[in-house]
C-alpha cells in the first residue's frame, strides 16, 4: 500500500491563466488560433497574474491529449516555448489524455518541492474542436467529424485485452452509477432526474463564467424547442439517453482551451508579498486503472482519496469545494460521496435538488465542469485548478461562492483511467 | 534476458481463444490467476507467474446495458448482449461482453443480479473477429474475441 512522503518544502500556485474553453473556429477573435497561440495566451496570464515574466520562469511543463491527432505534433512542448518568450528553456511535454490537467500540477509541484526549480510553469492545451490541416500553417484548421473522432476515443484503452475484448469502452459510462442505483435500491427515474438536476446547477454556474462554452441554459433550449422549461427539455426526445443512464447532456462539450499556472515555494511567495493570497498545493494522491479492470472509477478514487487525506491530514468535513472530472456526469454524484464531501447514499438528492451549483451548500464544478464549461481534453485539468484557485481567491466572478472556500478537493480522471486526487489550501 | 527466455504472452491467449482454450498466468507465491494473462502478479506484486488453463466458466457479478454511444453492430448481429463483470470459477475478475440469447432477458438481469442476488452462471462464447491489414486493405487478420454467454441460453 502506498503511503506518501511528505514534499521537502511547500509549495503555492502564485499565478493562474485560462482562454476561454470555446470552439475558437466559431469566434471571430479567436478563428485561426494555434496551439502556440493558445498556450502562449494562458501562460503570459499566469505569468502575469504571478508578478513575473516570462524571463522568471526556469522550467516548463507542457500537457496535451493528443498532440498526435488533434495537434499535428509530436514535440508539442518544443513548438509552444517561443511563443511566451522563453526559447532555450527547458521544458517536458507530457500526455495523459484527460487526467493530464492534474499531472500537470503534481509534477511541477514536484519539481519545485524536490529544491530542484524555484519557479516552473505548467499548462495544457488542446484544439479538440477541430482537426489541424495537416501540412498547412497552424491557423488552419477544419472540421472534426464525430466519424473521425469515434476511432480515437477506444486509443485510451488496452490493447492487449481491454480495447479487442470491448471490456473498457461498454462499461466507462454507466458501471459505477449503476452500482450506486442498485447498492442505494433507486429507481432508474431518480437517477435520472439526479442528473438532470445537476446538469441545470452546472449548466447555470457555466453561463455565468465568461470562459465557458455555453453562454444560454436549458430554459433557452426549451424554449426554442417549444417546450415549457428545463425539465421538460432535459427528459425529453431532444435529449435523448445514449447510455444506459446518461443522457446527451450526460457527455462532454468538445471545446478548444489552454490554460496554465505558475509554482514556487511558498516561503518565496509569502516572502513576495502577492496581494491576493498563494494557495497552497497539500499533496497529490494517485492511482491508475486500465478501463475494463472491474470497477475502475470507483477503485482509483478510493485509493486516491485514502493515500491524500493520509498525507495531509485534511478530515472530509473540511472540504469547502470539490471539483470532479465528469466528462461521463454521473462521475460528480458517486465521487462526491466516495472522498466524503457528501454523506454516502445521499448525493443524488443533493444533485435533483440543485444544492451542488456555487450557491448550494455542496458546491461542485463552480464553473460548470466537462459538460458545460467545456471539454478540452487535457487542459480541462488546469481549467478547474484555474476556477478553484480564483473562488478561493474570491475573485470568481458572478459564480463566486458566497463563502469563499478556503479547502478545495480535486478528483482528476481520465485516460482509461488515471487519477489524481489533490487537495489545495489558501495560505495563511 | 535473451531472445529464449521470451514468449508473447497476448499471443498465446488469443490463440488459445481461437481453439476453445483458456490460458491464464498462476502467481508462484500467492498462486493468484491473472485472466487475461499478464507476466507479473496484480494480487500480491510478485513478478514471477507461470501458465494454468482455465475452464472457461465463472459467474456474472456485474452487468450494464449498452445504448446507442456503447453499442457495437457486429455484437448485436450475434445476439442481445450487455456487458459485465465476470467471476471466473479459478477466481480471476475481467470485464467482457455477455450475451444474453433474448432482448427481454437483457432488461431483467439488472433486476436478477442486485435484487434478486440471484448467482448466474456464464461459459466463454469466442466470436471471430476479421480485421483489416490496413484502412481499406483487402489483406486482414482473423482473431477471435473472447466473449461469455449466460448459461441458460446454452441450456434452454
Amino acid at each position: 500500500m502506498v503511503k506518501l512522503g511528505k514534499q521537502a518544502r511547500s509549495v503555492s500556485i502564485v499565478g493562474v491563466g485560462c482562454t476561454p474553453f470555446k470552439n475558437f473556429e466559431d469566434h471571430p477573435e479567436t478563428k485561426g488560433m494555434s496551439e502556440g497561440d493558445a498556450f502562449g495566451y494562458a501562460a503570459l496570464e499566469a505569468i502575469e497574474d504571478a508578478g513575473l515574466a516570462p524571463r522568471d520562469i526556469q522550467y516548463f511543463y507542457h500537457g496535451a491529449a493528443n498532440p498526435f491527432m488533434i495537434g499535428d505534433s509530436l514535440t508539442p512542448n518544443m513548438q509552444v516555448a517561443d511563443w511566451f518568450g522563453v526559447r532555450g528553456l527547458g521544458s517536458v511535454h507530457h500526455s495523459e489524455a484527460c487526467c493530464t490537467g492534474y499531472v500537470a500540477l503534481q509534477e511541477a509541484v514536484q519539481a519545485v518541492a524536490s529544491g530542484t526549480y524555484d519557479i516552473v510553469l505548467s499548462g495544457a492545451v488542446d484544439l479538440a474542436a477541430s482537426l489541424p490541416v495537416v501540412n498547412a500553417p497552424g491557423c488552419f484548421r477544419r472540421d472534426f467529424p464525430l466519424e473521425e473522432m469515434l476511432p480515437s476515443i477506444p486509443m485510451v484503452y488496452d490493447r492487449a485485452y481491454g480495447r479487442p475484448l470491448d471490456s473498457a469502452f461498454g462499461i466507462s459510462f454507466d458501471n459505477w452509477i449503476n452500482k450506486y442505483r442498485w447498492e442505494y435500491d433507486l429507481s432508474a427515474e431518480d437517477i435520472d432526474a439526479a442528473l438532470n438536476g445537476m446538469s441545470k446547477s452546472l449548466r447555470r454556474d457555466a453561463v455565468l463564467n465568461p470562459l465557458a462554452f455555453y453562454e444560454s441554459d436549458f430554459d433557452d433550449a426549451a424554449k426554442a424547442n417549444g417546450l415549457e422549461d428545463a425539465d421538460a427539455f432535459l427528459s425529453s426526445m431532444f435529449n435523448p439517453k445514449v447510455t444506459q443512464y446518461l443522457r446527451v447532456t450526460g457527455f462532454e462539450t468538445k471545446c478548444d482551451g489552454a490554460a496554465a499556472l505558475v509554482v514556487m515555494p511558498t516561503e518565496m511567495a509569502v516572502a513576495r508579498g502577492y496581494d491576493h493570497q498563494p494557495i497552497d498545493v497539500l499533496g497529490t494522491g494517485a492511482a491508475a486503472f486500465e478501463g475494463a479492470t472491474p470497477d475502475n472509477e470507483y477503485m482509483g478514487t478510493k485509493e486516491g482519496a485514502r493515500q491524500v487525506y493520509e498525507l495531509t491530514g485534511v478530515s472530509p468535513d473540511e472540504i469547502d469545494l470539490l471539483f470532479v472530472n465528469d466528462f461521463f456526469l454521473a462521475g460528480d454524484i458517486v465521487a462526491a460521496e466516495e472522498v466524503g464531501y457528501i454523506p454516502r447514499g445521499e448525493a443524488w438528492q443533493y444533485a435533483r435538488d440543485g444544492r451542488c451549483g456555487f450557491d448550494g451548500d455542496k458546491p461542485i464544478n463552480t464553473h460548470g465542469g466537462r459538460c458545460n464549461f467545456g471539454h478540452a481534453h487535457g487542459a480541462s485539468g488546469v481549467a478547474d485548478i484555474v476556477e478553484a484557485v480564483r473562488q478561493m481567491r474570491g475573485t470568481a466572478g458572478a459564480a463566486q461562492m458566497p463563502n469563499v472556500p478556503r479547502t478545495t478537493f480535486l478528483r482528476g480522471f481520465g485516460g482509461g483511467q488515471n487519477i489524481r486526487c489533490q487537495i489545495l489550501r489558501t495560505h495563511e | 534476458m535473451l531472445l529464449t527466455d521470451m514468449e508473447p504472452i497476448v499471443k498465446r491467449f488469443y490463440d488459445g481463444v481461437a481453439k476453445g482454450e483458456y490460458w491464464g498466468r498462476k502467481c508462484v507465491e500467492c498462486g493468484a490467476i491473472e485472466f487475461p494473462p499478464h507476466l507479473g502478479c496484480n494480487a500480491c506484486g510478485c513478478g514471477h507467474t507461470e501458465w494454468v488453463q482455465l475452464s472457461g466458466h465463472g459467474t456474472l457479478e456485474s452487468f450494464v446495458v449498452p445504448g446507442i454511444q456503447n453499442d457495437k453492430p457486429y455484437l448485436k448481429a450475434v445476439e442481445p448482449y450487455g456487458y459485465g463483470k465476470v467471476k471466473l470459477d479459478e477466481g480471476p475478475e475481467y470485464t467482457f461482453v455477455i450475451f444474453c440469447g433474448k432482448k427481454k432477458v437483457v432488461k431483467r438481469l439488472q433486476e436478477r443480479l442486485y435484487k434478486d442476488h440471484e448467482v448466474i452462471g456464464v461459459h466463454a462464447k469466442p466470436i471471430e473477429r476479421v480485421t483489416p491489414l490496413k484502412p481499406g486493405s483487402d489483406q486482414t487478420v482473423t482473431w477471435s474475441e473472447l466473449c461469455f454467454e449466460l448459461d441458460e441460453v446454452a441450456e434452454a
